[in-house]
């Protein structure tokens, strides 16, 4: 099979994830397109070495190097946050939230732009774990880090969002919720 | 297990990674421990609430748009092959065949991928609804584990009277009855829970008899089957394996009520 056929076969019917993580990581549109596009070429180049049936995990590792590689050239200064400042400046926005919050209607806006918010590593986690369902064990090789880790930045990532003052509705709704 | 334990791994259980004797440990700790009880129900809404409201982005027209055409560019590359050469009448038959057959398969695999997308259509909606449903404890509008009670009030709010059965004595009691829009259509939708886990039903007249689907929509498992003269589609956190058992018995018990 040739590499245009294998990828046409193995990695097209993920564009849309790799797309959905690349939105989520630069949280633009045509950004997101170019990372994917940048993505795409070295999919076509390397292609032969895929293994049938992880593709979509390959598919993302792509388009996280990608990302990084864009983002060093477009915004450096995003990279170099990943330490204990980023998570300072993530619960620093007490303010912005309740009258938010008070419009129900906005509310899933809301939600969204909280996870937009959090740190990079954190959000790539959140992201991989909860719109692309992937186990722990699958987001530990497309991220390069320990399983311990994605745990840690998983667990950071909720809490993150669950004190996020955009949220408070949270906590009422689940009590209702329980039987 | 003390509660310290029980917060590191509340976590791995709630994303369904942990093992037999962990699970087992933690849903001990879980049903002594009001404090971490309610931590996991706070964990499973979040994570219910980001499954219904953060985004899933697909891949812009644009998008597509520059891949095919990297994808045409590398083709043009590629070395071309050298035709054969072939007398004029075998080659007209012979493109008149394949253009026949081209057309053919084309048009069938455009059939199948319609069906198949519509469906996934209908799950994604189906999973949104059940969420939007759970979170804002809206689950049913006729409550009652009788299907005496519920079916008449269904069949008073549609132009179908679909088939309601308790399946309590199989683990799969009724719980009641709603009618939601779904495919932009009026849809009877029959609500079991099965131990702590709520099976949202949604019944509509069959159209056209389909092979059983199983599909997985943000950790939510969607089987949509025929039977019956009905089209069921349910959607749970419920398991595969039961609620495909679950949705065959309910297609296959309402032929005979």
């Amino acid at each position: 099979m040739s590499g245009h056929v294998r990828f046409e076969e193995l990695v097209l019917p993920h564009l849309d994830a790799g797309y959905n993580l690349a939105r989520w990581l630069t949280r633009d549109v045509h950004d997101a397109e170019d990372v994917v596009q940048d993505a795409c070429m070295r999919a076509l180049k390397y292609v032969g070495t895929l293994r049938d049936g992880a593709a979509r995990a390959w598919f993302l590792t792509i388009v996280r190097h990608a990302f990084y590689d864009w983002c060093e050239r477009n915004r450096p200064a995003e990279v170099l946050k990943d330490d204990g400042s980023a998570i300072d400046m993530a619960e620093d926005h007490s303010s912005a939230g309740p009258e938010l919050a008070a419009l129900r209607n906005a509310e899933s806006r809301v939600l969204a732009e909280a996870v937009a918010e959090l740190p990079l590593v954190f959000r790539e986690v959140l992201v991989l774990r909860e719109l692309e369902e992937l186990s722990y064990k699958e987001i530990a090789r497309i991220a390069d880090i320990p399983v311990g880790t994605v745990m840690s930045r998983l667990a950071r990532a909720r809490a993150l969002l669950r004190r996020s003052p955009l949220l408070h509705s949270i906590r009422g709704r689940t009590s209702g919720g329980e039987q | 297990m003390n509660c310290t334990e029980a917060g590191m791994l509340v976590e791995r259980y709630a994303d369904g990674e942990s093992d037999a004797l962990q699970r087992r440990s933690i849903e001990q700790h879980l049903r002594g421990c009001a404090t971490c009880a309610a931590k996991h129900q706070d964990l499973l809404a979040l994570r219910a609430r980001i499954g219904a409201e953060v985004p899933y982005f697909t891949a812009t027209p644009a998008l597509r748009e520059r891949v095919r055409a990297l994808l045409a560019n590398a083709q043009d590359t590629a070395p071309s092959r050298p035709r054969p050469q072939r007398d004029r009448w075998g080659w007209l038959t012979g493109g008149f065949v394949a253009g026949c057959a081209a057309t053919l398969l084309a048009w069938s695999i455009g059939t199948t991928v319609i069906a198949w997308r519509t469906n996934e259509g209908v799950a994604v909606e189906a999973v949104a609804m059940h969420v939007r449903a759970t979170l804002n404890n809206h689950l049913v509008q006729v409550a009652s584990s009788d299907q005496h009670t519920v079916k008449p009030w269904l069949s008073a709010r549609l132009d179908y009277s679909p088939p309601v059965q308790d399946l309590a004595s199989e683990g799969f009691p009724l719980t009641g009855g709603r009618v939601d829009m779904l495919n932009k259509q009026r849809v009877a939708t029959l609500v079991y829970t099965h131990r702590l886990h709520t099976i949202d039903v949604f019944v509509t007249p069959e159209s056209a008899p389909a092979p059983m689907t199983l599909r997985t929509v943000r950790g939510f498992n969607v089987v949509h089957a025929t039977g019956s003269g009905m089209e069921w589609i349910a959607v749970s956190d419920v398991n595969a394996d039961e609620l495909t058992e679950f949705v065959q018995r309910l297609a296959r018990q309402s032929a005979t009520p």
